[in-house]
């Protein structure tokens, strides 16, 4: 018998853990030999926060009781990396079309390892375009210290689950390309507005509050802003809750949406 | 040891009226080589996703080395590999870099970033399997640069680089071209005969299954020959001499004597059942020729579709 299949791993834990490195390498392996795809992830922020974030700085800056550039920054980070994960998550839909996904499936892991996988993948150029929201924020005069921000990243793999795995239950679903981009908007423009990402929502009620108590985004942005405000004096009026209720909040719905999101998918692909 | 085992199977597709498999039931032992045949639309790549797990069933019990497919599908996902009829690989990754992203999920290796990292055993593997498939050459280039043969080469050596229990081939040669499938069966043999692998079959070249095990023919979903081959080519068709002479009028008169039944189609054709050295020696009259036909897979494949309707579900 062959040296490589005497070698073959027994530990349960260690193939799933390499499953999903080895399924996030090649989205980021995917990412680089895409050079559309890299570049789509740097002009996003250029998008996002230097037309939109700029346009809202100057006109809706004045009399709320903090810096609003700051306070859009961090929103915008979060908007960045929902978003472009999100995105990313598309490509199961391309998977799908070169039958690629048949080729996951078949294989002896838990269809969790390669959700899992595939989400922190996408993530990476979330991550990416994270970074170019920071360099266009620090172009517009807008920064961050840097101790708090590295504290920010180290909880975007995170944010980055949670964005993921709320884009699977759609996702997941989905079969055309085509659908799989209106999803996006889909996903992505209620959280962008109810979350309190560039729009505070402090005083908001009824169907809305609602709304934004469902989405992850609403406590990744507000767990971003506690670490990023503790000690300063707006912290009262731009954080809405305790970081352990945010914390808390986003790995239940992490869950939910994963385990509901995987199960779809899973099905989805199986039972035609 | 049964390896595989189908219990009445059934599938019906969402919307679709009829079944596309309908009370399949067969079994494979260890190590046999096993043709699942049948004409376009029959139920065969059907057949297979729910046998390697990928597609749920309606109804009916399926085991695999021992395991069931819905208490245990893992534990089969372990033991089976499968090519697939349509392509399956990632064409923006390099050939080895699918080939890694498949090792990886068996568990055969831990994930490295590249090719030079892998430890020896892997990177030997695969060197070695491409080298017998033939695209040692093609293995660092981005699949989507490589002809249909050669991908079809690279999920070969996918398939085959966990060393599976039961192999499933969905129409493994398709866009082969005739050296490529001469090395690649060279090598499924070799692989038989080193690991005892089970290797379940579909193809539309029925010569490709003219040594296996046992043939089984599906059609509109349900099974309709299961024997080995020699027996399906008895049962359907008879072997036949093929004669002429010098003096044709002195043979065919010399076979109706004998109360031997032929045909003239060109040349004169006697069907027969007992040895051809007997019915030979009879013959008094000169022969300019004399071959015998044995009757090919093909043949007995196209009489019992000829027989038994073709088209399919």
């Amino acid at each position: 018998m062959s040296e490589l299949v005497l070698r073959r791993k027994k530990s349960r834990v260690f193939r799933e853990a390499n499953t999903v490195v080895a399924v996030m390498a090649r989205e980021i392996t995917v990412f680089f030999k895409s050079p559309g795809t890299a570049i789509m992830s740097l002009a996003m922020p250029l998008m996002m926060m230097g037309m939109i974030g700029g346009n809202l700085m100057q006109n809706m800056a004045g009399g709320i009781g903090f810096e609003f550039g700051e306070f859009m920054l961090v929103g915008m980070l979060v908007i960045m990396l929902f978003m472009v994960t999100t995105m990313g998550m598309t490509s199961l839909v391309d998977d799908h079309e070169i039958d690629f996904n048949q080729e996951m499936l078949v294989s002896p892991v838990s269809r969790y390892s390669l959700v899992i996988g595939k989400i922190l993948g996408a993530g990476f150029a979330a991550i990416i375009s994270m970074a170019g929201t920071l360099i266009v924020g620090l172009v517009m005069g807008i920064t961050l210290p840097v101790g708090k921000l590295l504290l920010v990243l180290a909880l975007s793999p995170l944010m980055c689950l949670s964005g993921g795995a709320l884009a699977m239950i759609i996702i997941g679903l989905i079969k055309s390309k085509r659908a799989a981009n209106l999803a996006v908007m889909l996903i992505t423009m209620p959280q962008m507005f109810l979350s309190g990402a560039i729009i505070p929502i402090n005083n908001s009620g009824g169907a809305l509050l609602v709304l934004n108590r469902l989405m992850p985004m609403t406590y990744c942005i507000d767990l971003a802003r506690a670490v990023l405000y503790v000690g300063s004096p707006e912290y009262g009026s731009v954080v809405m809750f305790n970081p352990a209720v945010n914390f808390a909040a986003i790995a239940a719905l992490t869950v939910v949406f994963l385990v509901a999101g995987t199960y779809f998918f899973a099905r989805s692909e199986k039972n035609r | 040891m049964s390896m595989i085992e189908v219990s009445n199977l059934v599938k019906q597709y969402k919307g679709a009226k009829a079944p596309s498999v309908d009370g399949v039931s067969f079994s494979v032992e260890k190590g046999e080589f096993f043709a699942f045949l049948g004409p376009n639309g029959a139920g065969k790549t059907t057949t297979i996703s729910i046998l390697t797990a990928t597609l749920s069933k309606t109804s009916g019990k399926v085991k695999i080395a021992g395991f069931d497919i819905d208490s245990a599908a893992r534990q089969v996902r372990e033991k089976i590999g499968i090519i697939f009829q349509n392509p399956s690989l990632d064409p923006q990754l390099s050939a080895e870099e699918n080939i890694r992203f498949h090792a990886c999920l068996y568990g055969m290796c831990g994930y490295r970033p590249s090719f030079r990292l892998m430890p020896a055993a892997y990177r030997n593997k695969v060197m070695e399997l491409a080298e017998i498939v033939g695209i040692e050459d093609a293995m660092f280039k981005p699949v989507k640069k490589l002809s249909g043969g050669m991908q079809r080469k690279l999920e070969i050596i996918r398939s085959l680089i966990h060393t599976p229990d039961v192999l499933f081939l969905d129409e493994p040669t398709q866009g082969l071209d005739a050296v490529s499938r001469r090395s690649l069966w060279e090598y499924i043999d070799e692989t038989r005969g080193h690991f005892g692998t089970t290797v379940f079959l579909t193809t539309h070249y029925i010569d490709e299954a003219e040594n296996v095990d046992k043939v089984c023919i599906i059609n509109h979903g349900k099974i309709a020959a299961f024997s080995t081959p020699e027996e399906m080519k008895h049962s359907l068709l008879r072997q036949e001499l093929i004669l002429d002479a010098e003096d044709r009028a002195a043979l065919t008169n010399e076979l109706s004597a004998l109360g031997l039944p032929f045909t003239v189609n060109g040349r004169i054709i006697v069907p027969y059942r007992e040895s051809a050295q007997s019915l030979i020696a009879r013959l008094q009259t000169r022969l300019t020729v004399l071959r015998i036909h044995e009757p090919t897979l093909e043949d007995a494949y196209v009489e019992f579709l000829n027989k038994t309707g073709r088209e399919a579900a």
